[in-house]
C-alpha cells in the first residue's frame, strides 16, 4: 500500500518561510501509526525531517502535531482512521513558535504550567505515614491525572491564539488537579493565580480543547469547576 | 511573579457570574417582552397605546431596569471580546473608557425617555 504525507518543512537556519513537502512512502499498511510513516520517511527518504517523539506508545505526549487539521499524537492516529487515500497533512502545532519541522517550542507552555504550581503544597508537618485521601476523593482527580503535557489542547484554543498572555487548558486543568486535591493545602494560593483576566476568565467554553485531548479529558468541565469555586469565594 | 501571564489582578469572577445572571434575565424579560407585545390581549404598538402602558409605575421601573441590564450585558460582553486580544496598556484603557462612556450616554439616553412618558 501507498501513502501520500504532505509535511510543512521549516528549517530557520536555511529557509525563509515555512513550505511543505510531499512524500510518498510504500510498503506501509493501514494498521501503521503515522509516528511509522514518520520514521520511515526520516529512515529512508528524508534524514533531515525533524519531529519529536519519545515512548510512542501515547504515554509522554511528545509528539503532539496537527494531522489533517487537528492537533494529535503521531503515535496514537492509526492510518485506517484518517483519509490515508488521500493526501495526509501534517504540521506543527498552531500558535507556537516553530524551531524546525514539526518541532515547536514549547517553552511558554511549560512556564504557564509552572506559574499554576503543579504540585502538592502542604504547610502541616507529615503524618507519620502517607498522606491519607479517600477513593471518592481520588476519583475526583482521576480524568484531570491523565493529561499528558502534550499541548494539542493549549494549542487547539482560539482564545490563546489571540491572546498569548492566557494560560491555556492544560495549565488550568493542573489548576484543578492540585486544587482539588484533599491533600493540598494552599488551594486558595493557587485559586488567587487563576483568578486574573489573563487567566481562567479568558476561557469561553469554545470546547476545542476537548476535542483537541488524547486522552478524552473533558477539560472544559474541570475549568467550570474551578469558575465555580472562585465564584463562590468571591460572591 | 510575572506579569506576563496574570494581566489585571481584580478578580473576573463576580464579571462573569454578572454577565451570566443578566443573560438569563433578558432571556426571561425578553420573552415575556414578545408575549406581551405580540400575543396579549392589550397588545398594542400606538402612541396612545403605549403612553396608557407608561402610566403604570412597575412598567416604567420594568423598562428601566431593561435598559440598564441589556447594557450592562451587552458593553461587557464587548469588553470580553476586546479583552481576548492582547493590546497596550492605554489602548486597553481607551477601550474601556470609550464603553463606559457609551454605556452612562445611553443609559441616561434611555432613562430620560422612558421617565419622560
Amino acid at each position: 500500500m501507498q501513502v501520500t504525507f504532505r509535511i510543512q518543512k521549516y528549517n530557520p537556519e536555511t529557509d525563509t518561510t515555512p513550505y511543505y513537502k510531499e512524500f510518498v512512502v510504500d510498503g506501509v499498511d493501514e494498521t501503521w501509526r503515522v509516528l511509522d510513516v514518520l520514521e520511515k520517511i526520516k529512515g529512508s527518504m528524508d534524514g533531515t525531517l525533524t519531529y519529536r517523539r519519545s515512548c510512542a506508545h501515547g504515554v509522554c505526549g511528545s509528539d503532539g502535531m496537527r494531522i489533517n487539521g487537528r492537533n494529535r499524537l503521531a503515535c496514537s492516529i492509526l492510518l485506517k482512521d484518517l483519509n490515508y487515500r488521500n493526501v495526509v497533512t501534517l504540521e506543527p502545532l498552531p500558535s507556537m513558535p516553530v524551531i524546525k519541522d514539526l518541532v515547536v517550542d514549547l517553552s511558554d507552555f511549560y512556564k504557564k504550567y509552572e506559574l499554576v504550581k503543579p504540585y502538592l503544597i502542604t504547610k502541616t508537618n507529615p503524618p507519620e505515614a502517607e498522606r491519607l485521601q479517600s477513593n471518592e476523593d481520588a476519583e475526583k482527580l482521576f480524568e484531570s491525572a491523565k493529561c499528558i503535557l502534550c499541548a494539542c489542547c493549549s494549542t487547539s484554543c482560539p482564545s490563546l491564539w489571540t491572546n498569548e498572555n492566557y494560560l491555556g487548558p492544560a495549565a488550568l486543568l493542573k489548576a484543578y488537579r492540585f486544587t482539588f486535591d484533599t491533600r493540598d493545602e494552599a488551594p486558595e494560593e493557587r485559586l488567587d493565580i487563576v483568578d486574573t483576566q489573563d487567566g481562567i476568565w479568558r476561557c469561553h467554553t469554545i470546547f476545542n480543547c476537548i476535542e483537541a485531548c488524547p486522552k478524552e479529558i473533558n477539560i472544559t468541565w474541570h475549568i467550570s469547576q474551578l469558575k465555580k469555586a472562585l465564584v463562590n469565594r468571591e460572591i | 511573579m510575572s506579569s506576563k501571564y496574570y494581566g489585571s489582578r481584580g478578580s473576573g469572577a463576580p464579571s462573569w457570574y454578572l454577565q451570566r445572571v443578566t443573560g438569563v434575565v433578558l432571556f426571561v424579560v425578553a420573552i415575556g417582552h414578545y408575549i406581551l407585545m405580540h400575543y396579549h390581549i392589550d397588545s398594542g404598538h400606538t402612541y396612545d397605546a403605549v403612553l396608557a402602558r407608561m402610566q403604570n409605575p412597575l412598567y416604567k421601573m420594568l423598562q428601566i431596569t431593561f435598559v440598564v441590564i441589556g447594557l450592562y450585558h451587552g458593553l461587557s460582553g464587548t469588553w470580553n471580546v476586546f479583552r481576548d486580544y492582547k493590546m497596550p496598556g492605554w489602548l486597553s484603557w481607551t477601550i474601556l473608557g470609550l464603553l463606559y462612556t457609551a454605556g452612562v450616554a445611553f443609559a441616561g439616553l434611555g432613562i430620560a425617555t422612558i421617565l419622560s412618558f
